[in-house]
């Protein structure tokens, strides 16, 4: 584990789709900016936009992480609760849970678990009615 | 030649119109003068278009250029026929196109319906990347190089139609010119300054197989008045196609693409390139990607105005009888193919791989965000830079001040 060089904070707020992507959008500019490998901020970016969607959809508000150490890119979304009732199910393709609303905006195809798991080298989720932890980490070689 | 246009120095007043509308951030404008950062210029044009004093200007070819002692042939891009009104008959055109100095004369929408039947294979290959992305707007191939580097396996390397019409070109006047010894070179006419550079500076191919590229609006006044001198006798039409190729969303028509998505206008374009790299698009299978407004129509090097060239075109392939498209190369795609005419190795994956200095790099970014939250984000661009993000990193790359910022000078007066 490396040296944590730079910490970016978000906050997510549940159902304003107004700014949905908005933290994904800012984590994805940092990491070009940076001159982060393109295939590797392509992977951050498509996990942060699925990982901060879940939040705005699914919980009652979070937060976006980004950590950068000096050899891995670190994703944490962390919401208030209610949690996932069934981790495996959710983690399975297709399944979703995703409100009408949600849906007509394009939302909820049910991907999202599944999509941030293949992108990611390293995947941890801890989900209680107190709220849902993800913890992803990109390695950069 | 490493540019398709320039800037004439005496004309440009440094107003910066050009530097806010550059999609890539590539102008600057120091001491009056707009400078364009030839690295990250994708020639897309715009600058051509809103500059307000016509400072850029072509540097393509002209018709003095056509060498006598050359079998020359000419391939005007499918754009050409929106350009005249309603009932000039595109072989007039391709006469007009003789009479004013060419040998030979091929059209381009020969090689896009070829190209289609190319691509609609490719379409049904396992394991493509998806969506694919077209290859045929080298503005947008240097956009993705400059800007989307992570989606370049996206493009769909399959040779553009104005390459494969030049190659049939040649096969063809090989045929025909048998006996001549003299060597051949082609002109392309284009629409727009990036299929320009595409010819002088490829990238991704090894070379073009065309040689010269006159502007559009250097040889219309010739084209007007060569067209009233010819006759009605007809004898050749354009695919109708490959003509569709130059309005938005024909290209994926003409592909015959399942599930597509069509783009024009380089905002629009680079707004769905994003949604591509958030891989929410994996569900389509094409996407076409056009730079300018209106798909090709649009070209900054054209004359008339996109949605009359678009009428035009429509109004052509309308009343066309399409058996009087007479050209044998249509028949022979299996051949081609079998020849390799389409394959096209696109090697930019050059600038995927840099080393970088992670610490230097965040602390460079630090002192940005810093400079960066003083400044009015008004993105006014009189600084010289184009936006106020753009001049904090001008400050910390030591080629703007924080002094330029005439805002935060009016601030501090009163």
């Amino acid at each position: 584990m490396g040296n944590l060089i730079k910490k970016y904070e978000h906050v997510v707020v549940t159902d304003n789709f107004d700014l949905a992507g908005k933290a994904s959008s800012s984590i994805k500019r940092v990491l070009k900016n940076l001159g982060i490998p393109p295939m590797l901020v392509r992977k951050v970016a498509i996990i942060s936009y699925e990982a901060e969607i879940n939040i705005i959809i699914h919980s009652h508000g979070g937060k976006m992480i980004l950590e950068i150490y000096d050899d891995r890119i670190r994703i944490k979304a962390q919401d208030k609760g209610p949690g996932i009732e069934n981790i495996d199910l959710a983690l399975s393709e297709g399944f979703s849970t995703a409100d009408q609303k949600a849906r007509e905006l394009g939302f909820g195809a049910g991907m999202g678990l599944p999509n941030i798991r293949k992108n990611s080298d390293n995947f941890n989720i801890e989900s209680t009615s107190e709220g849902t932890k993800i913890e992803i980490d990109i390695i950069m070689d | 030649m490493d540019r398709a246009f320039f800037l004439d120095k005496d004309k440009c007043k440094g107003c910066t119109n050009c530097m806010r509308k550059c999609p890539t951030e590539a102008i600057r404008v120091v001491n009056n003068k707009a400078i364009i950062n030839i690295e990250k210029c994708i020639h897309c044009g715009e600058c051509i278009r809103v500059c307000p004093y016509n400072a850029y200007e072509p540097s393509t070819d002209k018709l003095e250029d056509i060498d006598k002692d050359k079998i020359s042939i000419v391939i005007p891009s499918v754009t050409v026929y929106g350009q005249f009104g309603h009932g000039t008959e595109t072989c007039k055109i391709h006469r007009a196109l003789l009479s004013i100095g060419f040998d030979y004369v091929y059209d381009e929408s020969w090689g896009a319906e070829l190209v289609s039947k190319a691509i609609n294979k490719k379409l049904k290959e396992k394991d493509i990347p998806k969506p694919l992305i077209n290859s045929n707007c080298p503005a947008v191939i240097r956009l993705i190089k400059v800007k989307y580097p992570s989606l370049l396996d996206h493009l769909v390397e399959i040779q553009s139609p104005m390459e494969i019409a030049a190659k049939l070109a040649i096969r063809k006047v090989k045929e025909i010119f048998k006996k001549s010894s003299k060597p051949i070179e082609v002109f392309y006419i284009s629409p727009c300054p990036a299929k320009a550079i595409s010819v002088r500076k490829p990238i991704g191919m090894n070379g073009s197989s065309i040689d010269k590229v006159i502007s559009f609006k250097e040889i219309y006044g010739d084209l007007v008045r060569a067209i009233k001198m010819q006759d009605d006798m007809c004898f050749s039409t354009p695919s109708l196609e490959g003509l569709q190729w130059c309005i938005s969303g024909g290209q994926a028509k003409a592909v015959n693409a399942d599930n597509s998505i069509s783009v024009s206008g380089i905002e629009n374009v680079m707004n769905i390139l994003d949604e591509i790299e958030l891989g929410k698009l994996e569900h389509v299978d094409f996407v076409e990607l056009m730079s300018c407004n209106g798909s090709c129509v649009g070209g900054s090097f054209n004359f008339e105005n996109p949605f009359v060239a678009k009428n035009n075109i429509n109004y052509i392939i309308k009343n066309t009888d399409h058996s009087m498209v007479l050209n044998d190369d249509l028949e022979k795609f299996e051949e081609f193919e079998e020849l390799g005419y389409f394959e096209d190795e696109l090697d930019l994956k050059d600038s995927i791989e840099k080393k970088i200095d992670l610490k230097a790099a965040v602390k460079r970014m630090e002192e940005i965000e810093k400079i960066y939250g003083i400044l009015p984000r008004l993105d006014c661009g009189s600084c010289g830079s184009p936006t106020c993000r753009a001049l904090a990193e001008d400050i910390v790359d030591g080629i703007n001040e924080l002094d330029s910022c005439v805002i935060l000078k009016l601030r501090n007066r009163s």
